[in-house]
């Protein structure tokens, strides 16, 4: 990191370049007018907030998506790959979150996918192959892992280093890394960190997506920052600070107005208890500790992968938690599936409506009442009056536009889709509703109606956990907020302390002090 | 990153509630089934006969019978190729019962249903419990039943055929009422009651649902493992049913009976209209299509086909009504 200088003077000349790149999707705007250069030899950071547009410019570079408008150049010539194999020919390879390994095929087998090493008859030549894969791998440092072992007895870390030699197989010029350490152990990071300084080193550029500051500012020459979608700033990475990035990627919004009056600060009985908490995926072993209290809207902010979702299914036993305890109303309470949570008064609205919320192709009436059966029905028998009552009573209630309890639920559109969902729990009368992104997919009005609910509901002494992206969303809604960071709360705001840059520097630098206690 | 590419777009359309699809999609099938009886009736000379009637009902009814079990647990997502050999397995289990000296008839069939049942159930809870529980693809562990039950027959008997059941047991198998016979008037109450049950309990709705989203389903707090091991153990419990019926009509019993039921049942299910991934489909669906395979089987003989040809033809049917159901799925989607 001391060629910094040289940077400056390669910026002139940079190899990849773009210029307002634009793309819609539908009515979503992704990317409103991305500007960004890389040097040769340059560790390029990108950052920020879950939804600034960085998954969709990685598309656009690697050829899965074509931007609306917008120049790109590479080594000075014109660049619009369609796709990735010819994003590949031009030199400029992605690797992905999400691992694009073959679980049952060697770790050679997978480094060579594209272009197995052939004899004439076409039948492989594993030797060279194998040794071929064993010089990748010891030029990125993994001389502990063998080749010819199937990729699925590696650690999710290992597969991601492997991830890598098999980008770096094919001569690079640009390497897009998408959020490479997400997975990693610092000590892996360590690893990875070394690699790419020697690519540095050999001229490839480098850019680096990733959601933890200290990184980027150890690694990379330069930083880009988007906002919805769009450049807010490139800077050096000695002339700028954390604090300064953070700003830029939440801009200078308005503070919302505090319309939502809060209760008398005396806080009223705890309904929901959780001390030192763990499920089978949080990595800490003193767990997760937290009040909630009847009538209380707590909301969980952290970024993608801080294991709010995680935290949710747990409290619900969808997946049987691991240790700790929780306690409801002050009793300990072993819960080990959604039925005994149901049972306990927690109701559970789900971040995948479709996939865990609804059965689409059933009527209205059956998903609303999914949960409550036993009170449309005698003896084992369904009682449609019953079910049509219950369903219209509550659907007046959230003010649910639908054709009638009988038609399906795909019916819908997104916000009525939420509000079947929604009131398939108020149907159980739970004490305790979490809500995961309870307005993702919802239009406008849907979505202020939705609010309107979760205050109704919490003024009526319920109490509700909702874990959402959208800053603004839990500053509306909650009294206090809980931000995540790596399966720990790493920080705790109430209302009158609420904003977002006290927010995003607890999820941005949650590592950093969690490591400083 | 949150982009929401995939915003759900459908907003409140004039979709036909589902019951009514669900009528339609039945009204097809029967359609079919019509058109295909007035073509054999104007192409044959005696396929109306009241004689043939009698005759194809007959020989609809074990496939019928086994077809209603099948249709509960296809509903679920699943695939039971066991009843062909647990048929062979109940039947030789009822039909040692049944031939049980010193017994009063009246005795001797309540015991051996009983124990005929009795099988079927076993094997379907095991059936159930064992893909449940260990979350094994139902297709492999009814492929195992398959042998199992086939063994346990071959063994329990010796590979002998039983006979010489009750005269009374065997003339109730031929008994007709009005030229209907009575086993499949037995069978129609039998798709009576699974009707009702699927379509008017709690029970019958959560099948549905396991069907069409297993996971919407746990998470409302409703238990998989008993709804499944359930599907499966009704469906034992029919093809112990059938294998009585099956004594009846033919008055023996052997080991090596049923080869091959199994694809029967399916086709009539498939046919019905019931898709293979679950949660769609109704057991008229399944009466219907198992009258069309009857029907066919039937009419194309006296149509002057051989049976080899009878036997491609239905094949080419099955294929058709996967294609057909696949548009439909289409169209409901829409």
């Amino acid at each position: 990191m001391n060629t910094n200088l040289a940077h400056v003077d390669s910026v002139a000349q940079p190899l990849l370049e773009l210029h307002d790149i634009r793309k819609r999707f539908g009515g979503t705007v992704a990317l409103a007018g991305v500007t960004l250069s890389v040097a040769p030899g340059e560790v390029h950071g990108l950052i920020g907030e879950n939804g600034a547009g960085k998954s969709t410019l990685i598309k656009v570079l690697c050829g899965i998506v074509k931007p609306d408008s917008g120049a790109i150049t590479l080594a000075g010539e014109a660049y619009a790959p369609h796709t990735p194999r010819d994003a590949k020919a031009r030199g400029l390879q992605v690797v992905h979150q999400e691992f694009n390994l073959l679980p049952f095929l060697s770790v050679a087998e997978n480094i060579f996918i594209e272009h197995l090493p052939r004899n004439a008859l076409g039948v492989v030549k594993r030797r060279d192959m194998n040794t071929r894969a064993r010089t990748a791998l010891d030029a990125i440092g993994l001389k502990d892992i063998d080749v010819r072992w199937p990729v699925e007895r590696l650690g999710i870390a290992h597969r991601q280093l492997v991830e890598v030699a098999r980008a770096l197989m094919t001569e690079s010029r640009v390497l897009i890394l998408d959020e490479p350490t997400a997975t990693l152990t610092s000590r892996e990071t360590e690893r990875l960190f070394a690699i790419i300084d020697d690519l540095r080193r050999r001229g490839v550029s480098i850019i680096f997506v990733s959601h933890h500051l200290d990184e980027v500012f150890k690694l990379c020459d330069r930083v880009t920052v988007l906002r919805n979608g769009e450049t807010v700033t490139s800077r050096r990475i000695g002339e700028t600070t954390q604090d300064e990035l953070v700003r830029a990627m939440v801009g200078q919004q308005l503070q919302k107005e505090m319309t939502h009056s809060i209760g008398s600060s005396a806080r009223s009985e705890t309904v929901l208890s959780l001390v030192n908490f763990r499920h089978a995926q949080s990595p800490h072993e003193d767990g997760i500790s937290f009040d909630l209290h009847k009538g209380e809207i707590l909301g969980i902010a952290g970024l993608v992968g801080s294991g709010r979702t995680e935290l949710l299914r747990a409290i619900f036993a969808a997946e049987p938690p691991l240790s700790g305890t929780l306690m409801r109303d002050g009793k300990p309470a072993a819960l080990r599936s959604p039925r005994d949570a149901i049972r306990a008064g927690i109701g559970f609205v789900t971040e995948d409506r479709k996939e865990e919320g609804l059965i689409l192709s059933m009527p209205i009436a059956a998903n609303v009442t999914m949960a409550s059966l036993a009170d449309v029905s005698r003896a084992g028998l369904l009682d449609q009056r019953a079910e049509n009552a219950l369903t219209e009573k509550l659907g007046a209630d959230l003010k649910l536009k639908y054709g009638g309890p009988g038609k399906n639920a795909a019916t819908l559109s997104g916000g009525n889709q939420q509000k079947v969902v929604l009131a398939k729990w108020l149907a159980r009368k739970p004490e305790i509703l979490l809500l995961d992104e309870p307005t993702r997919g919802v239009d406008v009005g849907a979505k202020a109606e939705i609010y309107a609910l979760i205050r109704r509901l919490a003024e009526r002494g319920l109490a509700l956990l909702v874990v959402s992206s959208e800053l603004p969303e839990l500053m509306t809604l909650c009294d206090r907020i809980m931000v995540m960071s790596q399966h720990r709360i790493v920080g705790s705001l109430p209302r009158a302390e609420f904003s977002e840059e006290k927010i995003l520097t607890y999820a941005y630098q949650g590592e950093k002090r969690q490591t400083g206690h | 990153m949150q982009l929401d590419e995939n915003l759900p777009t459908a907003t409140a359309t004039a979709a036909p509630a589902v019951s009514m699809k669900l009528l339609l999609r039945d009204a097809g099938i029967g359609i079919a089934l019509v058109l295909l009886i007035l073509f054999f009736a104007l192409t044959t000379d005696h396929f109306l006969s009241p004689n043939n009637i009698s005759n194809i009902l007959t020989q609809i009814t074990i496939n019928l019978i086994l077809a209603i079990g099948m249709t509960f647990v296809i509903l679920i997502g699943g695939i039971d190729l066991s009843v062909g050999s647990m048929l062979a397995f109940c039947a030789v289990v009822g039909g040692s019962v049944l031939t049980i000296p010193d017994l009063s008839v009246f005795q001797a069939v309540s015991l051996a249903t009983l124990a005929a049942v009795g099988t079927g159930a076993l094997c379907g809870f095991l059936n159930g419990w064992i893909s449940a529980f260990w979350g094994l693809p139902s297709f492999i562990v009814t492929l195992g039943m398959l042998n199992i039950a086939r063994g346990a027959a071959l063994q329990v008997t010796d590979a002998r055929t039983i006979y010489s059941f009750p005269p009374s047991f065997n003339a109730f198998g031929s008994q007709m009422i009005y030229g209907v016979p009575v086993v499949f008037l037995i069978a129609l109450a039998l798709v009576a009651i699974a009707w009702f049950v699927l379509s008017k309990t709690v029970f019958g709705r959560l099948l549905y649902g396991i069907g069409n989203n297993e996971e919407a389903v746990r998470l409302a707090g409703h238990s998989l493992m008993t709804y499944k091991i359930a599907a499966f153990t009704i469906a034992g419990v029919l093809v112990g049913i059938a294998a009585m019926v099956y004594m009846a009509r033919l008055n023996i019993a052997s080991p090596i009976i049923g080869i091959g039921f199994e694809l029967n049942a399916i086709a009539a299910v498939i046919i019905g209209g019931t898709s293979l991934s679950g949660g769609r489909g109704s057991v008229i669906g399944t009466l219907l299509g198992a009258c069309i395979i009857g029907v066919l089987a039937n009419g194309l003989i006296l149509f002057g086909l051989s049976d080899f040809m009878r036997q491609l033809i239905t094949g080419v049917v099955i294929i058709l009504a996967v294609i057909i159901d696949k548009y439909r799925e289409r169209i409901t989607a829409a």
